[in-house]
Parts: C-alpha cells; structure tokens; sequence
C-alpha cells in the first residue's frame, strides 16, 4: 500500500497484467463473435469502443470503492456498508458465480478446441474438460501457482499474438462467407443495445485485480493500471470482433473456437496452431487466477463464520482444499452441461448480465457510501457522482436486463433463470442456514471461554508500595 | 489498551505454540518471511511494533520495533492484537471488517490466518 514498503511489492506493470489477465479469458474470443450477432462485422468495434466506456464508468466506482477500502476484503466491506448483511452476502456470493463460470467456459472452450483439433469424436470434449479441470485442481491443491511474473509474461504473449493475429486478418479482403453473415444480421437500435452488452463482458473482472491493493507499491498503481488494461482490452477486443467479421463465415462465429479459424484464416496453418497454443495459455492463466481468487475468498468467509468451517479447512500446503474442490466441481458441472447442450451462448448471456448488474451495485455502492460516509478519505473520487452514479445504476441495469433475455440475438430467458436461481440459492443460505452457521460458532467460542492471561490487578499493597518504588528509582 | 508487555508475553506464547505445532510448520515448511506487527493505539511518542521473523514455518525471532523491509505488515489495535494472539477473537473476522488491516502479498495473508487457525483448532 502507498506509505508502506514491502520487500515483494507489486508496481504498475504488475497491476496492468494481471488486470488484463483476469479480464481476458478464451471466452473473450467467444463473446466477440457473439457480439457479431448483433451488429455487423464492420461495427462491431463501435459496440466494444461504447461498453469500454462503459466499463469506465465501472472503473470510476470500482477506483473510488477501492481508495475507501485498500484491501483484499473490499468487496465485501463495501457490499456490507452499503447494504444489510443479508443482502451483502447474497450480492457477494452471487457475484462469485461469474468466476466460476468464466473457469467452466474455459474449460469448455479448451475441450472444444482439443476435439477439434484431434478429430476426435464429441464425447471425448468432456474427458478432456474433466481432465483439465482436475489438472487445474490437483495443482491448486499442491499449492502450485504461477509466479507474477509468468503470468506477466503469459498475458503479454496472449495480448501480442491476439493483436497480431487479428492485424493481419485486418489487411485481408474480406471473405464471401463473411459478407454473406453480414447479410443476416440486424441493424437495430435493440440489436445495438444487446452487442453492448456483451461487449461489458468482454472487460469483466478488469476490477479483481483490486483484491491486491494490499501487495502494491503505490495505491494509485491500482486505477493506473485498471484504467491502462481497459485500453488494451478495448484495442485487443475490438481488433478480433472486427476481424472475425471480416473472414469468418456464420458457421465458424457459431463454433466454440472461432479464434482458431481466424488464426488459419489470417496467417493459415502456422495462424491455427498459434492460436491454439494462445486459448491453451488463456486458459492456463485463467485457472490458475480463477480458482486461488474465488477459493482464497470463500475461504476468508468461512474463517469469518459466514459459510460452515469446513470451507476453511486447510491441507498440509495451506490450501483451502474443500473451496478449491466445490468450485472445481461446480464448474466442471457447468462445463459438461455445456458440452452436452452446446449452450455456450447461454453462459456467454449469463456472464454478461452478471457482470452488469454487479457494476450497477457498485455504482449504488458508491451513491450509498457517499451519503453514510461523506467525511472518510476518498484518494480516488468519481466526478458528478451523484449523476454519475445514477447513471450508473439505470444502464448496467438495463444492460443486464437485456443480456438476461436474450441468446444468440433471440429472445430467451434461460440466462435470466439461471442468474435467479443462483442469487435464489444464496438468499436461501443466507435466510435459512447462515444464522444456524453463526450460531454454532458462536456458541464453539463461547465454549472456549478467554484464553487470555490478563495482569493481576493492582493490591492495595502494591498501589501503596508503587509511589516509594519510583522514588527509590528516581 | 494492552501494554507492550503484555502483547509481548502473548506474543512470545503464540510463538511456542507456533513452533510446537508440527502440522503447522509441515504446512509452512517452504515459507521463510519477516512480518511487521504494529499497535495503532500506542502513544505518540512510544510506537509499539515487533517484528517476528519467519524461517521454514519456524518463528525464529521475535524483537522489538519495526523492521524497514517487511514481506508484511499487520495492524491492529493493542487489546485485538492481544486477543488475536491468545486466540480470543477470530482474526479473519476483524480483517473482513477492516479493523485489522495487513499489507502484504495474499498468499502471506493467508499463511499468517493458518498460523492462528491451525494452531486454535478445535
């Protein structure tokens, strides 16, 4: 943090990668020919450029949130101060799904791709996702971890060859197939509105690198470095959605690795390779990022008695196994459900309509906090917050809304159904088995009785005896 | 508020139980850190910290005063960091609630929390 000095503390370059890297999933290749459903190929970086700003906007609430509470346990002390703690717990569990899904996707997508690849019948997409995810798992479980400066470097190749890739696709004549899926498309303000929103996607959880506050150098690396990762994601993104509109016919955008025909269409076999070798260390980065946060949190919320004390158990390489287990096995579900229905399209809805109805919470976050605390310190201050704020809240409502009914620009409300199951799941917890969760810990501390060894209080004798003492010292 | 002495007799009993723990220090067995532990209510004029030296999961040193090139630095006010070390209060709780606060990688915040879960397990 600003005033202190660590030994291993994190600078700018390490808060722009892993914002990006956390952004950056394979499903970002995925979400962009999605968003091709919606507007056509050569407008689509106008769809991507306006959810950026978007995103800005996001990145405001999330700078000035951040600045409030400089730690790792922000998200939750902010949801707590705004809200009841009912509701805080509730948003906050809910808000963990994106992660779990984005780590299912992936996985997905990897699996997808291997089948592909290889030739392989479709059954062997769920051998191949269970053995990624129970690679991921095993190594999480041993403590193994990339080191800052791998990912560094991991996300680095992945953005540079991304770029790349889609450069050259840029400086080809566009394809007979892509003009031909340009043709289907709608043109609509509504058409609009939908791409926006899966473009807000394509910038989710650029703000999970606000969790390492504690660990940088200087805090005001933090939005730097948020605000630098949305311009390269912004340019990343907008350059792929434009390229893909350009050479991809309507059957590769509808494939779960439109990325690999546009490595081929671009740059041919040595393109396709590439751009395999990139979704696999997308992946890689993805899995190792996705399960330490989302299991180093729960973890944190077991220790603190919000979820039953197994979730804070920990193996012999400090790791918080069950959390690691649960998730690797929620998201394993997910991502076999999804290999058997090929409904990629729907987690892609569902991700985005999560993601957006978390930053209309922050911005309310932001307006609540403004009022219940207007003397704290904010380094980081939203101008105009509270038009902004509102603002805030109104459009990433409205674009969750939209994203939550809608697959595959048709009207459908499974995304919707499943973001209300989940947060229908988590209130449950919260009404039903939370107090149950803190009653039994309060009731195990209250066992103990103190521990404390507290100094005998002064005896008379003592009292009278300590004014000598000190003169006899003096 | 906890005088330093008192802090220190808690802190030097957190560390017996530290070192005596053996699944404790399998756990931290790779795990080699300096940690700054700093009182945010002591007088002015008498700021009261200690740094605990950490090598292979073993606490080998506890002394008096800041050190200038910490892995982490950990706050608390006198009576919690008191408390935190006898076990009387759930140090992941205060941290969630912003009354303790840490700088330092979250790995290490992690394993500085195992410390006190492992060794006040039930």
């Amino acid at each position: 943090m600003s005033d202190e000095v660590l030994r291993r503390g994190l600078g700018l370059r390490s808060v722009v990668s892993t914002s990006t890297g956390l952004a950056f999933a394979a499903i970002e290749y995925l979400a962009a020919a999605s968003l091709l459903a919606y507007v056509s190929g050569s407008l689509a970086w106008v769809s991507i450029l306006v959810a950026g700003g978007m995103a800005l906007l996001a990145w405001g609430f999330f700078s000035e949130l951040n600045g409030l509470f400089p730690t790792a346990a922000a998200i939750r002390l902010y949801m707590q101060r705004s809200f009841d703690d009912r509701v805080a717990l509730t948003v906050t569990f809910s808000y963990l799904t994106t992660v779990v899904l984005v780590l299912a996707a992936d996985a997905y997508i990897v699996g997808a791709a291997f089948t592909h690849v290889t030739g392989l019948p479709g059954w062997v997409t769920g051998l191949v996702i269970a053995v990624l995810l129970g690679v991921a798992m095993a190594a999480n479980l041993r403590g193994v971890q990339l080191a800052a400066r791998v990912q560094d470097i991991a996300t680095l190749t992945v953005v540079v060859a991304t770029i790349v890739v889609a450069g050259v696709a840029l400086s080809k004549h566009r394809t007979p197939a892509a003009i031909a899926a340009d043709a289907h498309r709608h043109h609509g303000a509504a058409a609009f509105v939908q791409a926006v929103a899966l473009g807000v996607l394509l910038y989710s959880a650029f703000e999970w690198v606000t969790t390492s506050s504690e660990e940088v150098r200087r805090l005001r690396d933090v939005p730097r470095g948020m605000v630098i990762a949305l311009g390269v994601l912004a340019l990343t993104c907008a350059a792929v959605a434009a390229a893909m509109g350009r050479l991809l016919s309507q059957t590769e955008l509808d494939s779960a690795y439109p990325q690999l025909f546009l490595g081929r269409h671009a740059m041919g076999q040595a393109g396709y390779v590439l751009m395999c070798g990139i979704t696999l260390v997308t992946a890689i980065n993805t899995f190792n990022s996705g399960f330490i946060t989302a299991s180093r949190f729960v973890y944190a919320t077991a220790r603190e008695g919000s979820l039953p004390r197994g979730f804070a158990r920990l193996n012999d390489n400090a790791v918080p196994w069950l959390p690691v287990v649960v998730i690797g096995g929620v998201a394993l579900a997910a991502s076999l459900l999804v290999a058997v229905t090929d409904g990629w399209k729907v987690l892609v809805a569902t991700g985005a309509a999560l993601e957006a109805g978390i930053y209309a919470v922050a911005a309310f976050c932001v307006l609540r906090l403004r009022r219940r605390q207007p003397d704290e310190e904010r380094p980081f201050r939203v101008p105009a917050a509270r038009v902004l704020g509102w603002v805030g809240v109104v459009v990433f409502g409205l674009l969750a809304a939209a994203a939550s009914v809608s697959v595959d620009d048709k009207t459908n409300a499974v995304p919707l159904l499943i973001i209300v199951l989940v947060a229908g799941a988590a209130a449950a917890y919260v009404l039903v088995g939370l107090p149950r969760v803190r009653a039994a810990e309060a009731a195990r501390r209250a066992a103990q009785g103190p521990r404390r060894r507290r100094p005998a209080p002064p005896t008379v004798a003592s009292q009278e005896a300590a004014p000598t003492a000190s003169k006899e010292t003096a | 508020m906890a005088t330093r002495e008192e802090i220190r007799e808690a802190l030097e009993d957190y560390r017996e139980r530290c070192n005596g723990n053996a699944r404790l220090r399998k756990m931290l067995r790779s795990w080699t850190r300096t940690c700054d532990f700093r009182v945010l209510d002591a007088d002015a004029g008498d700021p009261v910290a200690f740094t605990v030296t950490i090598t292979n999961g073993e606490i080998t040193d506890v002394s008096d005063g800041p050190h200038a090139d910490p892995d982490l630095v950990i706050s608390a006010t006198s009576e919690d960091m008191c408390d935190m070390f006898w076990g009387d209060l759930n140090p992941a709780a205060k941290y969630l609630s912003g009354e303790i606060k840490v700088v330092g990688s979250q790995q290490d915040v992690l394993r500085v929390d195992a410390m006190a879960a492992v060794i006040w397990a039930d």
